[in-house]
């Protein structure tokens, strides 16, 4: 009987294995694609960077370049000043959005649920917008040295912040500081009011209450929000290419732009962009770090009453609120505005009355470069959506249901194009692919590939957060029902993360529409997109032009935020 | 269906659950013991969502614990009800039978019959989440039965609900229970539920059962002094067995002589001993023996009956008294109580 006995076990214990088995089996299979993609389509263009960054003319291995760089006082200066225009450009974010934080964590005001929504605009809105909406606002010839001109009655424009570090600061300062708010408010919100009650009641009161007891419960928040912001200003791209007015406030990501776009320079290129990734993986770690600190920091409610704001702006620190809300919004809609508004104009220069819809007839009477440009950013949108949507939910999905061994590095190294600039990104695919038999660059596929690149770590973030709040009891009781892992996902996970997965939709588009970075290293004439051309409508200083092609851009940009805000996609 | 777990055991670095007891065809066995003790682990074990570190799970001899969770065929109510948010009525409770392959027609008859045993006809097209916690729990328990389970296991079902509700839909579930005679395993750490509800209790300590019997052995017969303190009120006194007069065994302690029955043969003349008795044995008037004089400390008026705490030369004990009596804080009193009421321990090792 034993012996009979022994290969009944021995079949149990083996269908127990394939169990078990099919358990691993899933998430490789279901990993197969994404990872292939990326393997081909990030990790071997960024090892290529690498390579050509660390090898000599004969291919030999070298730190010759790298040590080159960082002994060429130009390229020193440059790297500083990359760092040091980042520091200040956080510092500036985080002091701007402070206030701003405090006002939506503590009170309840009518279009509060507006303003939350916009600050997620810095995460669609594109670059090239923000550039645009400052020259034409801030510029020598703009709204506000018109203004003031026409004020005072000068004849120079009395404010020249154009072309300065001080533009590039501002411009900076206005796209992140909204990420602060956002950031710090959503942690700040969930700070319940009585310690500082209790801390009032034991007598601090004023900024001592605030540098005591506030502060060191939001600073999880603040760090982790200058984090983000930094690594933004670190890969910022458009805005010193063109507000940073050539050589004279020049960036890594530029001078990589510059030594493989104009002096073709591949290999300094690399080396350079070798350094860059370097400093930018580093703050990358420090953000997921804190990240995680602020996510476990604080685990209350919501839910308490908070005062009125219109109260509170009638009291006496209530007019520097005033102020601050008048100058934010100044600050934040003007440059917006002036694109709109200025494209509607006839002719260039101010003063003009006549209001004119010559440019969008020019668009979209078909033929022309212009509407290409539209249909050719639609189109790599589209198909970016379509790649990054399954990329990131697959990734996300994996991410967050299994845990093998290796799993957080693998995790880490999905999240990796985050830290990595689109510019080296662009370098990637030009010295990976320039002696390759299947020609990629100067395709469309090409250009979509990078975007995807760039933009499935956002479906990822929106979707695993989805995934992971998901309670764990509901698959169980769906398998107790009967559901297979195919069935699981298909009729449960699915349908839950559905709302996630437009959000996810929406900002792969918004990111493919606005990208400007990788483009530029990556387009021919034929793959000319909106931002480009606004690019290259700037650079000829037909501002007209420009403006209707960036209100254009504006306006795909804008249904993709409606979308994720309905939808309730969470990032940062 | 009847289900066997055995030897099965799983460890953890600071916890080790070992089990091995039947739920016998058609019966609810209520699992019940304070929290941490394995409760919801043992029912994570049989429904397939961890495995066993060793041991097997059989369902009428047939081996289970081999089968991915999903071809058990064992429904689960879960505690957060744990419905699914973008199915409204009708589909969840459709959810297990769609998954098992059932035609739309037998799985649409089927929810409606379900609804209708649940008390919630006409619910189908709602939304869950527009659902009082009571309708969620029937909702959650109709879904679960839905595919005909061979095994139903519920995990501390009613716990998020309160008092009131809590009362009526258990004599539900039971009552559903009896209807579909489906074999069941009821997962929870309220004493009463679990002597109301259960054909049968074990209670769990530590990761493994104390003792499996019915309702009033385990109430009135309790294995050892864990199982009769968790459940219900006890007065317990450490003593030494003195001398056995036949089935009676005669224990020396500080408030006395007290005599009791069960079980004295396991017993030696001079084993320390700790005899344990209900407050609601307990009777006042000198005739009968096992008389203990003392003086009443506390008193707790109940509407249908009242605790007297009485204390006995520094030993407290509560006596459950039906009747109206006329005790005062402070006045003497003496009870008595059935030696056939008390039972004997082995005094705790400390």
């Amino acid at each position: 009987m034993g012996k009979t006995g022994q290969p009944i076990e021995a079949a149990w214990a083996g269908s127990r294995r394939a169990a078990k088995g099919s358990a691993v089996i899933l998430p490789v299979l279901l990993l197969a694609a994404p990872v292939f993609f990326l393997l081909l389509f990030f990790y071997f263009p960024l090892g290529s960077v690498l390579v050509g960054g660390l090898t000599d003319q004969s291919g030999r291995f070298s730190l010759g370049i790298v040590a080159a760089l960082l002994g060429n006082p130009y390229y020193l200066k440059i790297i500083g000043f990359t760092v040091w225009q980042a520091i200040l450009s956080t510092l500036l974010s985080v002091l701007m959005g402070l206030p701003g934080a405090y006002l939506l964590a503590r009170y309840d005001f009518r279009g509060k649920r507006l303003i939350q929504a916009l600050t997620t605009v810095p995460f669609v809105l594109p670059s090239i917008i923000v550039v645009l909406g400052f020259v034409r606002f801030f510029g020598n010839n703009g709204v506000l040295n018109r203004f003031l001109a026409a004020l005072f009655g000068l004849k120079e424009p009395p404010l020249k912040v154009l072309y300065s570090l001080q533009a590039i600061l501002l411009a900076h300062a206005f796209y992140n500081f909204p990420i602060v708010v956002r950031i710090v408010s959503s942690l700040w919100r969930r700070i319940h009011p009585s310690t500082e009650e209790a801390a009032r009641s034991l007598g601090a009161h004023g900024f001592r209450l605030f540098w005591r007891v506030t502060l060191p419960r939001i600073l999880p928040g603040i760090l982790s929000a200058a984090a983000l912001v930094f690594i933004f200003c670190l890969l910022s791209f458009a805005v010193v290419l063109v507000l940073g007015g050539g050589p004279r406030y020049s960036t890594l990501e530029v001078e990589v732009y510059r030594l493989a776009k104009v002096s073709l320079d591949l290999k300094t290129g690399s080396a350079l962009s070798l350094v860059g990734a370097v400093i930018s993986l580093v703050f990358l770690y420090i953000y997921i770090k804190l990240q995680q600190r602020s996510s476990f920091a604080e685990q209350m409610a919501e839910d308490y009453e908070r005062p009125r704001l219109g109260a509170m702006l009638r009291s006496a620190q209530g007019v520097f609120y005033l102020l601050y809300l008048l100058l934010m919004a100044v600050v934040v809609l003007a440059p917006m505005i002036t694109v709109v508004a200025y494209s509607f104009q006839a002719r260039s220069g101010w003063g003009q009355q006549e209001v004119s819809v010559e440019w969008y007839r020019r668009i979209f009477s078909g033929g022309g470069p212009y509407l290409r440009a539209v249909l050719n950013s639609l189109f790599f949108a589209v198909m970016t959506t379509l790649l990054s949507l399954p990329l990131g939910t697959v990734l996300a999905y994996v991410g967050s249901r299994s845990r093998f061994a290796g799993s957080q590095l693998l995790e880490a190294l999905m999240m990796l194009p985050i830290g990595i600039s689109s510019i080296i990104l662009g370098l990637g695919y030009l010295k990976a692919y320039q002696n390759f038999p299947w020609k990629i660059v100067g395709s469309w596929y090409a250009i979509v590939f990078a975007h995807t690149v760039i933009a499935y770590p956002f479906v990822i973030r929106v979707a695993s957060a989805t995934f992971r709040k998901m309670k764990s009891s509901l698959p169980e009781a769906a398998r107790s029902l009967g559901a297979g892992p195919w069935q699981l996902f298909w009729y449960l996970e699915l349908p839950l993360a559905r709302s996630a997965l437009v959000a996810g939709a929406a900002f792969a588009f918004g990111i493919s529409v606005g990208e400007i970075n990788a483009t530029l290293m990556l387009y021919n004439e034929k793959l000319v997109t909106i931002p480009v051309m606004v690019y290259r409508l700037i650079g000829s200083y037909n501002f007209i032009g420009a403006c209707a092609m960036g209100s254009v851009l504006m306006l795909f940009c804008f249904f993709a935020f409606l979308i994720i805000d309905r939808a309730g996609g969470e990032v940062g | 269906m009847s289900l066997r777990i055995q030897t099965v055991e799983k460890i953890y670095p600071d916890f080790r659950l070992q089990l091995n007891f039947e739920v016998r065809q058609g019966e609810l066995l209520a699992l019940l013991g304070p929290s941490g003790c394995g409760k919801t682990t043992t029912l994570r074990l049989i429904a397939g969502f961890i495995d066993p570190d060793s041991g097997s799970l059989h369902m009428d001899g047939r081996r289970i614990d081999t089968l991915p969770a999903h071809r058990r065929g064992i429904g689960i109510v879960f505690q957060d009800y744990a419905l699914f948010p973008h199915l409204n009525v009708g589909d969840n409770i459709a959810f297990g039978t769609c998954m098992q392959g059932w035609s739309r027609r037998d799985s649409k008859q089927r929810t409606e019959e379900l609804l209708r045993l649940v008390s919630l006809k006409g619910y189908g097209k709602r939304k869950v989440t527009r659902l009082s916690g009571g309708e969620q729990q029937r909702v959650a328990l109709a879904r679960a039965l839905a595919p005909r389970p061979h095994l139903l296991l519920l995990d501390e079902p009613l716990s998020a609900l309160d008092a009131k509700l809590r009362k009526s839909l258990r004599k539900e579930i039971l009552r559903v229970q009896r209807e579909l005679s489906v074999t069941t395993l009821y997962v929870t750490h309220d004493q009463e539920e679990a002597l109301v509800l259960g054909d049968r209790i074990a209670v769990m300590r530590d990761g493994h059962i104390e003792q499996i019997d019915t309702p009033e052995r385990i109430y009135n017969r309790p294995r050892n002094l864990f199982v009769g303190t968790f459940l219900g009120q006890a007065n317990i006194i450490q003593g030494r067995l003195a001398e056995r007069e036949g089935e009676l065994a005669v224990v020396k302690t500080s408030v006395g002589l007290l005599k009791a029955t069960w079980p004295a043969e396991e017993f030696d003349v001079g084993d320390e001993i700790v005899v344990f008795f209900r407050p609601e044995h307990c009777s006042l008037g000198r005739d009968r023996a096992n008389r203990i004089r003392g003086r009443v400390i506390r008193k707790e008026y109940l509407g249908s009956h009242a605790l007297v705490e009485v204390e006995v030369g520094g030993e407290p004990f509560t006596l459950d008294l039906s009747e109206e009596q006329s005790l005062s804080v402070g006045s003497d009193v003496e009870f008595s109580v059935d030696p056939g009421r008390c039972c004997l321990f082995p005094a705790a090792r400390s």
